[in-house]
């Protein structure tokens, strides 16, 4: 327990701080968008220097602790706390958040009430991965839902009140079971509690686990878009804003892993023991199902979003083969995915920016108007597909290591669970190519390529800083893995 | 001396790729700086290959005075029990490689100075070729599986990245991702491979894998099926990778890219990965015989229908990708009959001289262009070239040396190495023997084709130039360019004498005279026969070839055609691929969506019902939102309750 509470700081501080926004409307866009990027700024360094000083990277376990009684009728505490797990995610959030308000400079429409929904978005995100009281927990994963509804269906596309809706349905209503679970799990036993180190000591009994970690695998599979909970991503993402995009596939859907790695595999480790078959089974679908239909998609965000859900297979996987190994995997592949994940659905919105269409055929031989956008956008294609040397592919193949291994499964099911996961990889580069080919390679369409510019400075900085840790982590692993090593034991 | 340089034999690989990060790095960020120094950037680039090659030469130069092995690796992943390390391991199989890539890649790259002078992407193409090369020596140097597979990606992405250097080419557009897919199903099977054989015997280490397979399978610990599988699979690797049967398909479009990729790529050094990969697990494969036969037979089954394919083409570059096909053929068949110093010296040796063809064929390119027009269908047609050797002489002579060492004409490189797998194969099998024995004289009919074509006869271009001034215009050769044939004309004539019955380098024992002179006198006559044939047909005209298509149609246009495989596979592969594509897209979009937005209606429905009845316009949200906090109330009270 350290004096200051740095982590309510932390998490409080971006929702606080978007209070005197509708002050500065008056000059545009202009001071509104500087204010919210110095203070994302803020945060993340905050962030890293709380890290960097109160943080002991040796020892495992939840640190930074802050507890008080809250409600105390319900036995709610204000406590907050991060482990390897959730400090690599809320690094993530605040690394990839700055980035998004950065790729979101050109936004003129309603821009203070854009920045306040950004910084709503910033506060929800954070606190989900910092506190570790279930109905905390709740809420904070409610609060999310909020901004992105409004980003959506006010700085959508065509069909944006359609995704809107639909976003929020599914994900509003896949969330009531977290509060269910929540409910049952604080008032079973003794002691009543919502803490979440103190629930994985209750001991629930067999049935009840069961019952419990499927309400919650719905609410969790919802967001990391397992399948067949997996229909309003393609929708959502499709008609997002570019940078509403990359906070989606960047950290919301790490939301659905990090609760299924923080409740379902930690406190109902025997319920998991059993149910692991199944999340494998679904990643594998995952993987395959929807590197299939990405390749038959015609829109480029939705191509990118089904890319998405292919690659939340593999955090399926990982999280279902019961080794530390694929675990490990699971986690990177998480970290991994939301900076490749932003990186394509900035590039995609920058490309948008310029031919104000997405649709494959339309657009063609943009490698020569742009050479640097044809250069990020191969990068981050290629990281996508799991290249050595980007940070893909340690973690698909810590996944790959860990199912192989694992010893909880027969070979007779192993066997055909790696083969299938390996299909993966040649679907991939399939369609992720033939997109590459489609955009930049071939002749020329009715596009007018005078009308096109290159990226700017701020568009190739936004990409390069999501590439630098891509291939960091692509070449030295274990930069990551070292950080949350020990806290995924279970 | 030794210790300092085997320490630093890492920078063989991280100099080049140190070079074209900084130089690629450039590039993104100082576009219009970087590009006007390209001479500054191409030195430097060079001038780190050059180091590596020097240090190449060091290394072989201590691995032949008798060093042993050096291996060196740090961790790289560490998850639980599970260790992955990184590192580099020099022996002879190494260091003879890094020598070959470094001294190919040095000359590809002062021949694209010349060939690439005047093109947009010239410090582009500078920073890919060193990427590729440093990829390459990494992959070599791999002392462990997981590090070859790491490479092996990489080398595949500079390949898909050079086939695809010019992107509004469409034929090289499809190329590109024909060749990467292609690789990737090869490495799919090298994974599963990978992962089978760690989980059998908890190793990645080469020797390690072998030692502990034999104790397994001696001690009937495991049977032989589930190694068999696994190697079967991680042979699809090496099978992509040396464009061999099933999965060959890629290397002739992979001729899309610029030339000088073509020699160094796809005919000199990645190509050849799949014969070292081989090499490297020979110790595993070998205690499996039935992994040892697929081999064998891929390699001769691809040698015959490569050799097959090249006989009817009518583009110079694809004519020779096949001669590159074929020839990998060869190597893997070596290795599958237990020959590997033979397959290795003949990946040596057709490394050299299908370097210096296809250079050649760059040369020839450049000088056409400028004549036909800049259109691959034209300027590579040797349909219309013809009588070439009087305007590039030396192009045409070294041309000529390529060819007869392809042909396996003493004394010239690749005879000395075809000629040693034939005795291996005469050795293994007589049908095997039979079918490289064919396929030895096909290629003496094939090359000499080519030859003939291109350089011998009357130039037949003219006829495509406008006007009748310009028909006066013939190619011209470039010195810059014809200073690299000449380099590369060298090793052409002379590497084959590292491995002969007088004179032998490196370990194991030389061959025996007798059994080479019978050979030599099989495979050379053959040859000539095949050399004979191409004579009199193309350039005496008095063998009418041309009848023979007339007479078999069918044949001229399978052979032509690529024996309609590339239309199969699109048929069957591809074509299924689509159609689960299309099907995976219309469950997604009627099922999964129609029951989602099903259900999302049917809540609309009620909706409006509750909101009729309760008379408000509250959203769905809030209402559920109530709903829940109302029964978290509820329960909350009641537990409270006493």
């Amino acid at each position: 327990m350290n004096t200051f509470p740095w982590l309510s700081t932390v998490v409080a501080l971006p929702l606080l701080s978007s209070f005197p926004l509708p002050w500065l409307r008056e000059r545009g866009n202009h001071l509104v968008r500087w204010y919210c990027l110095v203070v994302c700024l803020i945060d993340f360094l905050l962030l890293g220097y709380v890290l960097g000083s109160h943080y002991d990277f040796s020892v495992q376990g939840l640190q930074l602790r802050e507890d008080w009684s809250w409600i105390p009728a319900l036995g709610v505490h204000w406590s907050l706390g991060l482990d390897g797990l959730s400090m690599c995610l809320a690094l993530l959030t605040g690394f990839v958040t700055t980035l998004a308000v950065l790729g979101a400079w050109p936004v003129t429409r309603h821009p203070c009430l854009f920045y306040v929904l950004m910084l709503a978005m910033y506060t929800g995100q954070m606190g989900l991965f910092a506190f570790v009281n279930m109905l905390l927990f709740f809420l904070m994963w409610e609060l999310e839902l909020v901004p992105v509804y409004f980003l959506l269906s006010l700085w959508g596309g065509r069909k944006r009140l359609y995704a809107a809706t639909k976003f929020l349905l599914t994900t509003g209503i896949a969330s009531l079971f977290i509060l269910l679970s929540a409910i049952v799990m604080a008032l079973y036993g003794k002691p009543t509690t919502w803490d979440l180190s103190l629930l994985s000591i209750k001991s629930f009994p067999l049935a009840l686990q069961i019952t419990l970690y499927l309400g919650l695998f719905v609410a969790f599979g919802v967001k990391i878009a397992s399948f067949p909970l997996h229909s309003w991503l393609p929708d959502t993402h499709g008609e997002a804003h570019p940078s509403t995009c990359m906070l989606l596939a960047g950290i919301l859907l790490k939301m659905g892993g990090y609760g299924l790695i923080r409740l379902n595999v930690q406190i109902f480790s025997q319920a998991h023991h059993l149910l692991a078959p199944w999340l494998i089974a679904l990643g594998v679908i995952n993987i395959v199902y929807a590197a299939l239909t990405s390749l038959a998609q015609r829109n480029l965000k939705r191509k990118i979003a089904y890319s998405s859900i292919s690659h939340m297979g593999f955090v399926l996987i990982g999280i279902g083969s019961l080794t530390d190994i694929g675990m490990s995997g699971a986690l990177l592949q998480m970290i991994s995915h939301g900076l490749i994940g932003a990186s394509l659905f900035f590039l995609a919105g920058a490309l948008y920016d310029r031919t104000r269409t997405l649709i494959l055929e339309h657009i063609g031989d943009m490698a020569r108007p742009m050479p640097k956008m044809f250069a990020l956008f191969t990068a981050s294609s290629l990281s996508s597909l799991a290249l050595p040397g980007m940070s893909g592919f340690p973690a698909e193949l810590l996944v790959f290591f860990g199912l192989a291994l694992s010893q909880a499964y027969p070979l007779s099911f192993r066997i055909p669970a790696v083969a299938l996961q390996g299909l993966g990889i040649v679907l991939t580069p399939i369609y992720l190519l033939a997109m590459l080919r489609q955009i930049f390679y071939g002749k020329q369409t009715r596009l007018n390529h005078r009308h096109f510019v290159d990226l700017g400075p701020r568009e190739t900085f936004v990409s390069f800083a999501l590439l630098l840790p891509i291939v960091g982590i692509g070449i030295c692993p274990q930069l990551v893995t070292q950080l949350y090593q020990g806290s995924l034991s279970w | 001396m030794n210790e300092w340089l085997y320490e630093s034999a890492w920078l063989v690989a991280i100099l080049p790729y140190f070079a074209s990060l900084v130089a690629g790095g450039g590039l993104l960020v100082l576009r219009k700086a970087t590009r006007s120094l390209r001479e500054w950037h191409r030195t430097f680039l060079m001038g780190s290959l050059a180091t590596s090659m020097i240090l190449s030469f060091l290394l072989v130069q201590a691995q032949l005075g008798g060093s042993g092995p050096y291996r060196w690796a740090m961790d790289w992943i560490v998850s639980g029990h599970l260790r992955l390390q990184m590192g580099y391991l020099v022996d002879p199989l190494s260091s003879m490689m890094l020598v070959l890539i470094t001294t190919v890649g040095l000359v590809v790259m002062l021949y694209s100075h010349k060939y690439m002078a005047y093109d947009q992407g010239y410090v582009r193409f500078f920073v890919y070729l060193s990427l590729f090369t440093a990829s390459m020596l990494g992959l070599v140097l791999s002392p462990n599986l997981v590090q070859v597979y790491v490479f092996w990606e990489l080398v595949g992405m500079c390949s898909y990245l050079l086939i695809g250097f010019w992107p509004n080419r469409l034929g090289a557009a499809k190329a590109c991702q024909k060749a990467f897919v292609t690789n990737r199903i090869g490495d799919f099977g090298l994974l599963l491979g990978i992962l089978g054989l760690y989980w059998a015997t908890g190793s990645l280490e080469f020797g390690e894998i072998a030692e502990r397979l034999a104790r397994l399978l001696a001690s009937q610990a495991l049977g032989l099926f589930f190694p068999t599988l696994c190697c079967l699979l991680l042979l699809l690797g090496p099978l992509a990778k040396s464009a061999q049967i099933p999965l060959h398909v890629w290397l002739p479009d992979a001729m899309e890219g610029p030339t000088p990729i073509s020699a160094l790529i796809h005919a000199a050094t990645m190509v050849a990965a799949g014969v070292f990969l081989i090499a490297r697990m020979c110790p595993i494969f070998q205690q499996l015989g039935t992994v040892m036969e697929t081999m064998a037979w891929a390699g001769a089954l691809t040698s015959l229908l490569g050799a097959s394919i090249a006989l009817t083409q009518t583009d110079l570059k694809k004519g020779l990708a096949y001669s590159t096909m074929s020839q990998l053929g060869y190597m893997v068949m070596a290795m599958g009959i237990g020959s590997y110093e033979a397959g290795l010296f003949h990946l040596v040796t057709h490394a050299y001289s299908k370097a210096l063809l296809f250079l050649g064929a760059g040369s020839v390119i450049h000088g056409m262009e400028p004549l036909v027009g800049w259109d691959p269908a034209k300027s590579q047609n040797m349909l219309l070239m013809g009588g070439l050797r009087r305007f590039m002489p030396i192009t045409g002579t070294t041309f000529l040396l390529g060819t007869l060492s392809i042909c396996g004409i003493p004394p010239l490189a690749c005879f000395w190495s075809k000629d040693a797998i034939l005795a291996g194969a005469w050795a293994a099998h007589p049908i095997l023997w039979t079918i490289a024995w064919t396929t030895a004289g096909m290629t003496g009919l094939y090359m000499l084709r080519i030859y003939l074509l291109t350089f011998e006869g009357r130039f037949r271009g003219g006829s495509l130039l406008p006007y009748r001034s310009h028909q006066k215009a013939k190619p011209q050769e470039d010195g810059g360019m014809t200073s690299c044939l000449l380099i590369l004309a060298l090793p052409t004539v002379a590497i084959g004498w590292m491995n002969t019955p007088w004179f032998h380098l490196g370990p194991g024992p030389s061959p025996s005279l007798i059994a080479f002179s019978s050979m030599a006198v099989s495979s050379v006559g053959i040859a000539l026969l095949g050399g004979c044939v191409a004579f009199l047909a193309y350039q005496r005209a008095t063998l009418g070839l041309s009848g023979l298509s007339y007479q078999w149609p069918q044949l001229h246009r399978a052979s032509y055609n690529r024996w309609h495989i590339d239309e199969i596979y699109d048929r069957s592969w591809v074509r299924t691929n689509q159609i689960l594509a299309e099907r995976a897209s219309a469950l997604d979009s009627w099922w999964i969506d129609g029951v989602a937005n099903g259900a999302g209606l049917i809540g609309l429905v009620s909706g409006q019902a509750n909101r009729a009845w309760q008379g408000g316009n509250l959203t769905y949200y809030a209402l559920s939102m109530t709903i829940a906090l109302v029964s978290l109330l509820a329960i909350v009270t009641f537990s409270t309750l006493p």
